[in-house]
């Protein structure tokens, strides 16, 4: 599904990924973990084409495509979706309205009619109860005034209605208490089919009691530094990232 | 003294009517008015180049003069083509509490009433109010009876078409606890030069919704305005909507005459192409406790120029105001320009006042937010830019108008040049 | 509390004093032959007389502007005198100790102890009594640095290529209509530059004071920071009490190189007429600066005097990622009118600026901000933040705020914020019921909603800010 091969970027003339391996196949839970500035959040960004990340050398394969050489839409609707750790407020842009033209762009691009306003709403509203949302968020501008939680079921539930077959959750579950953690996990789960792929990028184990992954992999300055299963999560939970030989300084002073 | 102005003087000085008296003070008042240019505080951003080199003689197709309804929204409709008013008022279903009759019909009961409107309420500084003082042929007059609640509402549309110069006029009048609703839509797009004024006077306790549709574009060239007079406990919620044409400048002006009056003005201008839309509105308190809401937005591509002043002046006496003034401004283009100047000017202590004015582009995190979704970059342009001015047109109490307004205002989006 | 308050606002301008000092001064009026003899006493080159008598035309093509919000009666320009100087100053001191004591006691009323100043803050000030440079201290040490700090008409003697070379380029002769009366009749100010590379080693400190009857001061200041050097400069005034208005209309210009930082700080205490409006300065100033790539000027001000006040202190952001500051406190009482504010013209890439105004109005007073952010079509990612507050004190007292915004690049970001308030009857209660007077709880609320000007000021200046304007407040609580 995802080939990532010698990827360097960097951001603001700083290097921030080097020499980033990864192998992803289909129906895989791949946890990335690290310590703050190791470059996760900064994966998801190149990955899915936010302007600033440069990328240096490297090639990424998305299904059987030159995934960097497309537009960052191009890339959502190949399937590659991206639940954000800070989801943007935007003021005015109803998320009724946003959902239904990004349900439609994809639609278009696989083909399909697009969706009648009545059918939309069906979906979007079986998606809202899903991730636990009361339906006049529907109405509501994207993410205006939602909370830290809200933002995040809100990631989920875009995740639900575009039925990516890539998705890459960033710190989905900072800043949640556990019911809302269960609500998220229980999002993640049900869209596990054995076909679709996740990136969890996360600091904490906790996440990884609910959604499951096939494997963890460590991320430090920039590149993978250990890979393992589930245990490895634990490993670090109880032991931190020291025993890796890790300077873990900056994380301690964050 | 232009030449332009010259002209317009002499051909007031013919007309003669009842009005003739208000009309008189306006020429007097025009001859001693100096032509504007970019050093005269109000034209600062504006020239009226334009209109001194209007030439209204040569040829241009008719315009067809059809009226659409808009959806929903069961209007009175009165039409003014050219200046000329098209709707025959005696054939008109008017509910109780209301009449209207133009300046011919108008009973000396009315007269006398009319006269107490006509030039009173609109400053006399407007260069171009003061025109069409001396030359509005067809003066509406609208007079809702005290207690009266008109629910349908009344729409006013002029429609401007090449090769002609016209001047409306429009007074209302609305009786202690009135309550009505006021559509006011000007159109047209041919090379052409309108006046259209508008005075509505607002009794106690009387409720007025107003629409503003200025949508004139193209070659068409016009000067309009909206004034008002709240009264103790008056409310007024306007909402103006403004196009922009090579030349086009609206001048609101709200005085809080009572206590405790309260007014909305919500304004949105979507310019694209050369267009020039030049936005002046004035809010005097006069009195104590009242308070005022002002929020504009605008959006400028291409090579289009936005000019907007929005003054508030709390006078010395008027303690207690509550008035607030928001402006906000997107640029979309290298080529445009946006002129914006907020002004506070207080002479009393115990008030709460404030404004704010931003320029900048849309966001680009929200850009690639929407991107990131698999919407291009055009089509999430064009929902950010309406975004931008939705909040606004959803506060608008009829939303049959905002519903019919949407993808009018969507598909100038779409035609408008980014960066 | 009304009573205190008045009782408190009727106390006298401290700085009003006329000292008794024999002075040369030239009979009102002014044609070319003035202009002629200004520069002939000043031992002035030709082309310096040129440019005088080429500003001195611009002039009399020009109008004197009515688009401030300020009323005062018109200006009679040949009833002034263009030029004043103390006779016992003929034959220059070469230090203090041959400065005329009379003069010194003079400063030493006004609460600026020269020698305390060049002991304790380690100061160096370049006096100006009416028209000339009295003494300038710590000059021998400033020139080990390289740095040159004199009074202009020095420099034109002395460093005439750099004269040349930078005056008027900031500020045009012909730039307004105060700025050309300036450039035709200036009579001195202080000339200031610092090398390549150079951080000045002190702030350098002038203090204006307008002594003598009927004389107009029209001082100049030149201001140049070669490539990545720094200076930190105090402008303090204060004029004595004249039943008749006077005339000050200065000319500031300040240059800063690539990389160079300027800090341009002013606390003006002009007298601001008597309580019935009669008297005081006319204070019509054009300040401007300009700034090359990287480099950042920054104005600071805290003005509580003169009856009219006209001024905007201004950058021109020229050089990509260039920074310009405005950080004002103005305060009027009485019948002063101040009209004041700043204008950002960003010109360069990045260019950013900040626009920080306070304006306290009390008495019959009018105080109005009047600001211009221009964001040319090459600012790419240009920034500018302004804010505006006014607190009104008494309801005869009108604060206004004039903000012009012009935007033509649409990667630029302007955010324009103002507010009104007034000194709150639950704030007095508060601090009366804590113990204080009400003088003293005014004075602590308006100090503290300064607090983000003053904190832009240098350390002694601050306090001398903080004071004049506890001293300028007394009691004025409505």
């Amino acid at each position: 599904m995802l080939t990532i091969k010698n990827l360097h970027a960097r951001v603001e003339q700083k290097n921030i990924l080097n020499n980033l391996n990864l192998a992803i196949k289909p129906g895989e839970v791949h946890a990335i973990m690290g310590p703050n500035g190791a470059g996760k959040s900064t994966l998801g960004y190149v990955l899915s084409g936010r302007e600033g990340y440069e990328v240096l050398d490297g090639q990424v394969d998305f299904q059987g495509q030159d995934l960097l050489e497309m537009e960052t839409e191009d890339r959502a609707r190949h399937g590659l979706f991206l639940a954000f750790q800070y989801p943007v407020e935007i003021p005015g842009v109803s998320n009724m309205e946003f959902m239904k033209e990004s349900v439609n762009a994809m639609r278009q691009h696989r083909g399909e009619e697009p969706l009648t306003a009545a059918e939309f709403l069906k979906k979007a509203k079986e998606a809202c109860k899903q991730v636990q949302l009361p339906l006049d968020f529907l109405k509501r501008g994207v993410n205006e005034g939602f909370s830290g939680g809200e933002k995040k079921r809100n990631e989920i539930m875009q995740m639900i209605l575009l039925e990516p077959t890539l998705c890459i959750l960033d710190e989905s579950d900072s800043g949640l208490d556990v019911d809302a953690l269960q609500v998220v996990a229980n999002g993640v789960n049900s869209q596990r089919d054995g076909k679709r792929s996740f990136i969890v990028i996360t600091h904490y184990q906790r996440l990884l009691d609910y959604i499951e992954p096939d494997f963890v992999h460590i991320l430090a300055n920039g590149k993978v530094v250990k890979s393992g299963d589930a245990s490895l999560a634990k490993q670090i939970e109880q032991e931190g990232y020291a025993f890796l030989g890790l300077d873990t300084s900056e994380e301690a002073s964050a | 003294m232009s030449a332009w102005l010259q002209q317009v003087i002499e051909r007031g000085q013919g007309i003669d009517d009842w009005l003739s008296p208000a009309r008189a003070r306006a020429l007097d008042a025009l001859s001693n008015t100096s032509w504007p240019t970019r050093c005269t505080e109000s034209w600062k951003y504006t020239s009226l180049t334009a209109l001194e080199q209007l030439d209204l003689t040569a040829e241009s197709a008719e315009q067809p003069s059809t009226v659409e309804p808009i959806p929903g929204v069961d209007g009175l409709d009165l039409v003014f083509k050219n200046g000329v008013l098209q709707t025959d008022l005696a054939q008109l279903n008017l509910p109780a509490g209301l009449q209207i009759t133009s300046v011919q019909t108008t009973s000396a009961v009315q007269q006398v009433i009319a006269t107490t409107l006509f030039s009173q309420i609109k400053p006399k500084h407007h260069l171009f109010g003061l025109v069409n003082d001396a030359l509005a042929g067809d003066v509406l007059f609208i007079d809702i009876e005290q207690n009266s609640h008109i629910g349908q509402p009344i729409r006013i549309i002029s429609l401007s078409t090449g090769g002609h110069e016209s001047h409306h006029r429009v007074l209302v009048r609305l009786g202690n606890q009135a309550k009505a609703t006021l559509i006011e839509q000007a159109l047209g797009q041919q090379n052409s030069l309108s006046t259209g004024f508008t005075e509505c006077d607002l009794g106690e306790q009387a409720e007025l919704e107003h629409y503003r549709l200025a949508m004139h574009t193209g070659e068409a060239i016009y000067f309009g305005g909206c004034h008002f007079c709240l009264h103790h406990h008056a409310n007024l919620n306007s909402t103006l909507i403004g196009y922009g044409s090579q030349l086009s400048r609206t001048d609101i002006d709200i005085i809080h005459n009572g206590e405790h009056a309260k007014a909305k003005l919500n304004a949105v201008y979507l310019l694209g192409e050369s267009e020039h839309f030049d936005l002046h509105s004035t809010i005097e308190h006069a009195k104590p406790n009242g308070t005022t809401e002002e929020n504009v937005r605008g959006i400028v591509g291409d090579k289009a120029n936005a000019v907007f002043n929005g003054r508030i002046h709390i006078h010395r006496d008027a303690q207690k105001t509550l008035a607030e003034l928001n402006n906000r401004n997107l640029l979309l283009s290298r080529r445009g320009q946006i002129n914006t100047k907020p002004e506070l000017e207080i002479y009393a202590d115990d008030v709460q006042c404030a404004h704010g004015a931003t320029v900048a582009e849309i966001e680009e995190e929200a850009l690639y937010y929407l991107m990131s979704r698999g919407i291009s970059r055009s089509k999430a342009l064009v929902m950010l830019n309406y975004g931008f001015i939705q909040e606004l047109i959803n506060q608008m109490p009829n939303q049959q108008l905002a519903q019919w307004l949407e993808p009018q205002l969507r598909a100038r989006f779409k035609e408008m040049e980014v960066r | 509390m009304t009573e205190q308050i008045q009782e408190a606002l009727s106390r006298k301008y401290e700085a009003g004093f006329v000292s008794d000092i024999e002075s040369e001064t030239f009979a009102a009026g002014l044609d070319e032959d003035v202009i002629r003899r200004i520069s002939a006493m000043k031992n002035e080159p030709e082309w310096m007389l040129e440019w005088r008598l080429r500003a001195y035309h611009n002039w009399l093509g020009m109008e004197e502007p009515d688009w401030a919000h300020v009323r005062y009666p018109k200006i009679d320009y040949q009833a002034i005198s263009y030029y004043s100087s103390p006779k016992s100053m003929k034959d220059k001191p070469k230090s203090l100790d041959e400065v005329d004591p009379e003069l010194l006691r003079v400063y030493e009323k006004l609460g600026i102890p020269l020698y305390e100043q060049e002991m304790l803050a380690g100061v160096a000030v370049d006096v100006v009594f009416d028209s000339v440079s009295v003494v300038t201290t710590f000059r021998e040490k400033l020139k080990e640095a390289g740095v040159i700090f004199c009074p202009i008409s020095e420099a034109i003697q002395e460093y005439p290529e750099l004269v040349k070379k930078y005056l008027g380029t900031v500020v045009p002769r012909s730039d307004n209509y105060f700025a050309a009366l300036n450039s035709a009749v200036f009579t001195d100010g202080s000339f200031v530059y610092i090398p390549k590379g150079v951080r000045c080693p002190m702030e350098l400190s002038t203090y204006f004071r307008i002594n003598e009857q009927n004389t107009g001061q029209f001082e100049r200041t030149l201001i140049i920071a070669d490539e990545g050097s720094y200076v930190s400069y105090l402008e303090g005034c204060t004029a004595p009490q004249r039943d008749e208005n006077q005339l000050h209309a200065a000319v500031v210009e300040l240059v800063a190189m690539d990389d160079a930082q300027i800090k341009y700080s002013t606390v003006q205490n002009w007298y601001p007429g008597d309580e019935n409006g009669k008297g005081g300065i006319y204070n019509f100033v054009t300040k401007r600066g300009l700034c090359h790539t990287n480099a950042k000027i920054s104005w600071t001000q805290v003005e509580t005097g003169s009856a009219v006040t006209w001024k905007y202190p201004s950058c021109i952001l020229k050089g990509d990622n260039s920074v310009g500051e405005f950080y004002s406190v103005a305060l009027t009482r009485g019948h002063q009118q101040a009209d004041t504010g700043t204008k950002m013209i960003h010109l360069g890439k990045n260019t950013k600026s900040t626009i920080i105004s306070k304006g306290i109005s009390a008495g019959q007073s009018n105080n109005s901000y009047r600001g211009l952010v221009h964001m040319g079509p090459k600012a790419d990612g240009a920034r500018n933040f302004t804010e505006c507050d006014s607190l009104l004190i008494g309801d005869r007292c009108g604060a206004h705020t004039f903000p012009y915004i012009e935007s033509r690049n649409p990667t630029a970001k302007v955010e324009h914020e103002a507010t009104t308030s007034k000194v709150s009857d639950d704030q007095l209660f508060l601090c009366k019921q804590r113990g204080l007077d009400a003088e003293k709880a005014v004075s602590m609320i308006v100090n503290g909603f300064c607090k983000e000007v003053f904190k832009e000021l240098p350390m002694e200046f601050a306090v001398e800010a903080g004071k004049l304007l506890e001293i300028s407040l007394e009691g004025s609580v409505g």
